[in-house]
C-alpha cells in the first residue's frame, strides 16, 4: 500500500487494539465481550496485513506461537469453568466465596470468572482469526 | 420435473411459516404485561436475579458465560474447529514445496 495508508495504519492500529482490549476487559459491564472484542483486535491485525503487505506480516507472524495461544485461550476458559468443580461445572465460585473478582456489581473486579473467561475467549478469537486470515493470504496460487 | 417439485415444496414451507408467524394463530410479537410473564418468564428470571447470582451488570454476558456456559464452550469449539480446518486445508501441497 501507499505511504498515506501505511502512516494512517501506524496511527490507527494501536487505537483499534486499545479499543478491542477495552471491549474485552469490560465484557461483564458494558455491551460486548470476548467474541466481539477479539474480532475487533483481529481487525487491527488484518489492517496490519493489508497495509504493510505479506512479507512484513511473515516477519511478525509466528505460526506456532499463535496456535499455542489459541489452545491456551481454550484451556483457560475450561479452567475457569472448572474452578467451582466442588459444587458443579460452571459454578461461579469466585463470585460466591472467592478471594478476588467478588467486588460490588458494576466495578471492574466483580462477576467472578466472567472477566477471566472474556480474556480467554478474546485471546482465542483474536489468534484464531489472525491465523486463518494469514493462512488465506499465504495461499497465493490463482491457477491450480 | 424434480426442480418443479422442489420449488413447490419451498413455496409450501414458506406458506406454513407465514401462517405460523401470523399473530392471530401463532407467534406473539412484542409481548407485554401479562403476556410477558406468561411467555417470557425465563427472561424475567434472568433480568431479576442475574446481577445477584452472577455479579455482572451485562445480563447477556451473565447468561452466555454462566447460565448457559456449555453453549459458549460449544461455540468456542466450533470456532476452533473452523480455524483448524481452514488452516489445514490451506496448507501448501506437497508437490509445490519441491
Amino acid at each position: 500500500m501507499g505511504l498515506i495508508v501505511k502512516t494512517s495504519a501506524r496511527a490507527i492500529i494501536p487505537l483499534i487494539g486499545i479499543f478491542g482490549a477495552y471491549i474485552v476487559m469490560h465484557g461483564h459491564l458494558t455491551p460486548g465481550g470476548g467474541f466481539q472484542g477479539g474480532a475487533t483486535i483481529a481487525g487491527a491485525g488484518i489492517l496490519f496485513l493489508v497495509a504493510f503487505g505479506l512479507d512484513e506480516m511473515r516477519k511478525h507472524y509466528n505460526k506456532n506461537l499463535y496456535s499455542a495461544l489459541e489452545g491456551i485461550g481454550g484451556l483457560a476458559f475450561l479452567g475457569a469453568a472448572m474452578l467451582g468443580m466442588g459444587v458443579a461445572f460452571f459454578y461461579n465460585t469466585l463470585w460466591h466465596n472467592g478471594p478476588f473478582f467478588n467486588g460490588k456489581p458494576g466495578t471492574l473486579l466483580s462477576a467472578g470468572f466472567l472477566p477471566i473467561m472474556n480474556l480467554a475467549v478474546g485471546l482465542k478469537v483474536f489468534t484464531g482469526l489472525v491465523s486463518a486470515l494469514t493462512a488465506i493470504a499465504l495461499y497465493r496460487r490463482w491457477k491450480s | 420435473m424434480k426442480r418443479t417439485i422442489a420449488y413447490l415444496s419451498l413455496l409450501f414451507i414458506l406458506g406454513v411459516l407465514l401462517y405460523i408467524a401470523n399473530p392471530n394463530y401463532g407467534l406473539v410479537f412484542g409481548p407485554g404485561g401479562k403476556e410477558w410473564l406468561a411467555l417470557r418468564y425465563t427472561d424475567n428470571y434472568y433480568i431479576q436475579h442475574g446481577v445477584q447470582e452472577v455479579g455482572g451488570m451485562n445480563i447477556v454476558t451473565d447468561i452466555v458465560f454462566d447460565y448457559r456456559g456449555y453453549d459458549t464452550i460449544g461455540e468456542a469449539t466450533v470456532l476452533f474447529t473452523a480455524i483448524a480446518g481452514a488452516i489445514a486445508l490451506l496448507r501448501p501441497w506437497r508437490r509445490d514445496e519441491a
